[in-house]
């Protein structure tokens, strides 16, 4: 795949580097990139690779721009507020290099589309925001013998990690399995709008040092990075040869979806009460002979104590189960509430497992509360 | 005494430190030594059956742990790894 005089000029700084030259460029030409998420990560990781001269570069995303992305998701502006991601990252990739291809691909990533999807490219980035969609990417990858570069975010700290089929352990390897509650998203626990900027440039770095052949990628290291105390750390850590994917006998031999992912599109499977009726509830609960509902808010205690509903207590979902014994175990029942309706479904599973009798949540969380019921709630 | 670097989403137990300090001549001791000043974090790190979860890596230094009997010796540096979703 030959470069045009235009792409020569446009990747001259490239070119004068002896570990690209023209052959790495060719390469770079010919490569397929996709960018899981068009968030803070897939953002910076899509708009260097995109400059960088990626042939084709593929962007996953079924959300919409909303206001509240902008100060950190620089695929984006103003105008771009309400419009499919996917596509919206599309329009503003091809703008800026209109030599490549970008594809929009804009759907929700789950095992019934992983592998068909992620077999058309050479290189995965998974910037998604939620930890189901990272075990399913990841498991893919090690299926189709994809590398995967992946990173993620919380607060001011950020994690990276590079897999490449048969020279390395791969996510599971270092986390092997999700737990209920352990790792909010942005969304949940706030982010420093320029971490995923540096996370999603290694990404890039990273990626395209896979696809050249030259360097050492994050292989078997998981590179860590303290914003606050401007600290970067590395660790070492090995393929498990009882890895569920990569191991040397795998239980993993197709895509899952996890019980929990896509929680808040899927159907809930506990009882739900919405906000009005959660109102009802406690304001009927004074005057009649019902018993008062007991309101267990499953979020951090730093979101908790931003603001709550009156009368709630915060046992964060991490600590549901050595705390369960707080439940009423049969008289009134209990309602969990959390941000969105996603923690507080899992917290009615465990707690139903753990023998509480009445258990139910509240449908869309705190945010439906504060948008239907009492807008003065801060819902951190 | 030993430091022990806490991740971000283990500091609503530490009032927001990152670093904190522990002591115990193993990594067992260390996470009692944590959870005697810092109530509830042991269970986010470590289930029932005393098991390191599977969201959480300890290391020491850049050595992972893989079992809580490690010694640790006091110069060490204690890492809390914990997975991150954000993106």
């Amino acid at each position: 795949m030959t470069l045009s005089a235009t792409e020569r000029e446009r990747y001259s700084r490239h070119l004068l580097l002896p570990e690209i030259g023209e052959a790495g460029q060719e390469r770079l030409k010919a490569a397929r990139v996709l960018v899981i998420g068009a968030g803070g990560l897939g953002s910076p990781a899509s708009l260097y690779l995109a400059a960088a001269g990626i042939g084709t570069l593929g962007i996953v995303d079924h959300d919409r721009v909303d206001l509240s992305n902008l100060q950190r998701q620089l695929l984006f502006d103003t105008a771009s507020v309400g419009a499919g991601k996917a596509v919206a990252a599309q329009a503003r990739l091809r703008a800026l290099n209109n030599e490549i291809r970008v594809v929009a691909h804009e759907l929700e990533l789950c095992a019934a589309n992983a592998l068909d999807l992620l077999q058309q490219y050479d290189c995965i980035i998974d910037g998604s925001d939620r930890l189901t969609t990272r075990y399913l990417v990841n498991d893919a990858c090690v299926l189709l013998k994809r590398p995967l570069v992946s990173a993620a975010i919380h607060r001011f700290e950020g994690q990276a990690m590079t897999y490449i089929p048969g020279q390395g352990p791969c996510y599971r390897c270092l986390f092997p399995e999700s737990s209920a509650g352990v790792a909010p998203n942005c969304a949940e626990a706030g982010v420093l709008g320029v971490l995923p900027g540096v996370l999603g440039a290694l990404q890039a770095t990273e990626a395209m040092k896979v696809l050249l052949g030259i360097g050492a990628p994050l292989v078997g290291r998981l590179m860590t990075f303290d914003a606050l105390a401007m600290e970067w750390r590395e660790f070492r850590f090995r393929r498990r040869s009882d890895c569920a994917v990569c191991g040397d006998a795998p239980r993993i031999a197709t895509p899952e979806d996890s019980a929990a992912s896509c929680a808040t599109h899927a159907p809930a499977r506990w009882p739900r009460v919405n906000a009005a009726e959660l109102q009802q509830l406690l304001v009927g609960a004074g005057s009649g002979p019902q018993a008062a509902p007991t309101i267990v808010d499953v979020r951090e205690v730093h979101e908790f104590q931003a603001g709550h509903l009156d009368g709630s207590v915060n046992i964060p979902l991490g600590e549901l189960a050595r705390r369960i014994s707080e439940l009423p175990a049969q008289a009134a029942a209990v309602v969990f509430v959390c941000r969105s309706g996603r923690r507080s479904q899992t917290a009615c599973e465990l707690s139903a497992g753990a023998g509480v009798q009445r258990v139910a949540d509240l449908e869309g969380g705190l945010l439906a509360w504060a948008a239907t019921v009492d807008p003065s709630i801060r819902v951190a | 005494m030993n430091t022990v670097r806490v991740p971000s989403p283990l500091r609503d137990y530490t009032s927001g430190a990152g670093k904190i300090s522990a002591s115990g001549a193993t990594v067992a001791e260390i996470l009692a030594s944590i959870e005697r000043e810092h109530q509830g974090m042991r269970f986010r790190m470590i289930d029932e059956q005393d098991r390191i979860r599977p969201h959480i890596r300890i290391f020491i230094n850049q050595r992972e742990v893989q079992s809580l009997d490690e010694p640790v010796a006091p110069r060490d540096e204690i890492h809390l790894i914990c997975a991150l979703s954000g993106g």
